[in-house]
């Protein structure tokens, strides 16, 4: 048998009925869309295991992300809110923890530079705080340096203040301490005295949130931190910039950079995705990569074989549908519409129990955070997720041979 | 179209209509051989079947159990290729067809009746025939109007809204017989319609389907081994062991005693 394939003849008696067939490719998707609807919301029990393995993988991977970005956030909150353009830091920085101090001409040479607006020292270390009943809490401190007048920025001062106001600090012997953490540091109240680090200090001021991965920040003025932290008259552990109208910050970074060579300058942006990607490169990317990788996966695999079993399940179906005259891109699309339709379906659900559950555990100590970018980008990698775990029914479906109809 | 019941079998039919493909046959399949499977598992299930059916024409395929009928069935419906040999349904050599051009052929010249009416679970009966206009690129509406049209005509106008879990065997097989009669095709055809049906039910369904292809100009190939609805064929060609049996049949019971005669367990 001559097995070259040919076209239909134009000229065949039922070619005008064949042309017209072929037209109205718009209801023949309509049709397979309805068909993809019907199919999946009239076996129950498929749709809903297949949307809750949506779900679950949803869950999983957006709580994972969740908690991963509001521990990302705790690391990188105090950058964010320092309200300052740019960091000089010692070289090699990739954290916000102290290093080698840097001297008091950095900061001068600093004041110096053109487009620089405000350079202002900042003092970091930790301590703790003693309780009347005995015990103690540990405190991330930071000494800053007040401004000379009201409307300039306070560089690595406090923010989400919730009792007093930031001019307090430069109360002599005041300090700023977190909230939610005032039960643990002895019932402190505003006036409250209690001892840090060998210093008696009055509370004049609360934050409240303030909570890295570490202890929790306090404030106090410069001069009481160095002395606090045992930090000489003219060091400090970093050097915040305001930047001046005009300039960039990426431009004034440059030229500091250029002044300082021996420290690491960086714009807040910088330092950010610096601290996120050190983050990210060490345990914390690997422990939530893992689980989110694992959530995604479990959510594949449920949705590939509850889309094939129902495959195999509607076998006949299919067959017939292609004896009829469904093309294989008929029920591809067919199976496609299927996956998005479970995607969006889960994702949304899945979403929604994120969202319930990042409200529920919202708190000073732990934030899930879930950025708009999360939500928006959860439905697009489930539908690609769904579309690929179909990949086996595609294959099943694109292999069936109508024939077996007659079976 | 053929009036008389007095009909021969495919070998009988004038020559010149065989050798070539004139648009007055509908089916036209020469020498066709089919073989499944490669080696000393290999199984020849059709040998050198010659099967001509007029425009119009109602065909019985009859033969036992494994003689071929299906296989001949699903060859001309275009979703089996034979191993060698000549298909031309209206003219349109189709057993050298594109993959890509036979569910379109299909869709658009054949109707089929299936043996266990395969009517989509999740649809209602309306949308079951609606489908396959659809399928044609015909908008929802004039599918939906033309589904009622047929529902009517198998008198389950008051059934459209019924899945197939709601109907009775019958119903199930006059809906698909009405699936089938969409989009008018010129071709339909039924692989063992009564199979599924108890004898009165089985006979006025083909009774149906037959006078619905008369109606929608349809040529009908119906395969069959039931004898309580030869009478109801214009023609009745037997297979046996993968060929076409030669032999006259004259009227009904006439049938009965050819295909006793070629071993159909009736």
């Amino acid at each position: 048998m001559n097995l070259r394939r040919h076209r239909i003849d134009p000229t065949s008696p039922i070619a005008d009925r064949l042309r017209r067939a072929r037209k109205g490719m718009l209801a023949r998707t309509f049709a397979t869309i309805a068909l993809a609807f019907r199919m999946m919301f009239h076996d129950k029990p498929k749709l809903v295991g297949t949307t809750l393995g949506v779900v679950f993988a949803v869950v999983l991977s957006a709580q994972q992300l969740g908690i991963l970005f509001g521990l990302l956030q705790k690391n990188t909150m105090f950058v964010d809110n320092a309200q300052a353009d740019i960091w000089i830091t010692p070289p090699g920085t990739n954290q916000l923890q102290p290093g080698k101090r840097l001297s008091e001409s950095i900061l001068v040479q600093a004041r110096t530079t053109p487009g620089v607006a405000t350079a202002a020292p900042l003092i970091y270390g930790t301590g703790s705080i003693q309780r009347p009943w005995g015990g103690s809490e540990p405190l991330t401190i930071i000494g800053l340096e007040l401004p000379a007048t009201a409307d300039t920025p306070l560089l690595g001062g406090p923010w989400n203040i919730v009792a007093g106001i930031r001019e307090t600090i430069a109360l002599p012997n005041g300090i700023f301490l977190e909230d939610a953490r005032r039960e643990k540091m002895g019932n402190v109240n505003l006036g409250s005295v209690r001892e840090v680090n060998g210093y008696a200090l009055t509370a004049v001021g609360f934050t409240w949130g303030l909570l890295p991965f570490g202890p929790p920040y306090s404030f106090v003025e410069a001069k009481l931190a160095r002395a606090m932290l045992e930090v000489g008259p003219e060091e400090q552990h970093f050097v915040l910039i305001e930047v001046a109208d005009g300039f960039t910050s990426d431009q004034v970074a440059a030229n500091l950079q250029d002044r300082l060579p021996d420290t690491r300058v960086m714009t807040k942006a910088t330092f950010h995705d610096a601290i996120v990607a050190t983050l990210l490169g060490e345990q914390l990317g690997i422990t939530f990569g893992t689980s989110t990788a694992f959530g995604l996966l479990i959510g594949f695999i449920i949705v590939a074989l509850s889309m094939f079993s129902s495959v195999l399940d509607n076998l006949k179906e299919f067959g017939t549908l292609k004896a009829i005259g469904a093309t294989n891109g008929d029920l591809s699309r067919l199976l496609i519409v299927q996956s998005i339709l479970y995607a969006t379906l889960g994702s949304f659900i899945g979403l929604g129990m994120v969202g319930f559950a990042a409200e529920g555990i919202r708190s000073a100590n732990l934030a899930m955070i879930v950025p708009i970018e999360l939500i928006l980008a959860t439905p697009a990698i489930m539908i690609a997720l769904c579309m690929v775990a179909s990949f086996l029914a595609l294959r099943r479906v694109r292999k069936l041979e109508p024939g077996m109809v007659f079976r | 179209m053929t009036q008389t019941p007095l009909i021969s079998t495919t070998k009988h039919l004038d020559h010149q209509v065989m050798t070539t493909p004139a648009p007055a046959l509908a089916i036209d399949a020469q020498r066709i051989i089919k073989r499944f499977g490669t080696g000393p598992l290999a199984f020849q299930a059709l040998t050198d079947v010659d099967f001509q059916v007029a425009r119009g024409e109602l065909v019985m395929l009859v033969g036992p159990s494994g003689s071929g009928k299906t296989t001949l069935l699903s060859i001309l419906g275009c979703v089996l290729r034979p191993t060698s040999g000549e298909v031309r349904l209206f003219g349109q050599d189709v057993a050298r067809l594109k993959d890509s051009d036979l569910p379109a052929f299909r869709s658009a010249v054949i109707g089929f009746v299936f043996q266990g009416h395969n009517l989509i679970a999740s649809l209602t009966a309306r949308d079951n025939i609606a489908m396959i206009s659809r399928l044609r690129g015909r908008s929802s509406r004039q599918a939906r109007a033309e589904a009622d049209d047929l529902l009517a005509q198998v008198g389950l106008a008051d059934k459209r809204k019924r899945r197939p879990n709601e109907l009775s065997g019958g119903q199930r097989q006059r809906v698909a017989i009405a699936r089938a009669l969409a989009g008018d095709p010129p071709l339909v055809f039924a692989d063992e319609p009564t199979a599924a049906l108890d004898a009165t039910t089985g006979h006025e369904v083909t009774q149906l389907l037959v006078e619905l292809a008369k109606v929608h100009s349809s040529t009908v190939v119906i395969v069959t081994h039931d004898n309580r609805i030869f009478h109801l064929a214009d023609r009745i060609v037997g297979i046996e062991d993968g060929r076409i049996v030669e032999g006259e049949i004259h009227g009904v019971s006439g049938a009965q005693t050819q295909v006793h005669q070629h071993g159909v367990h009736s």
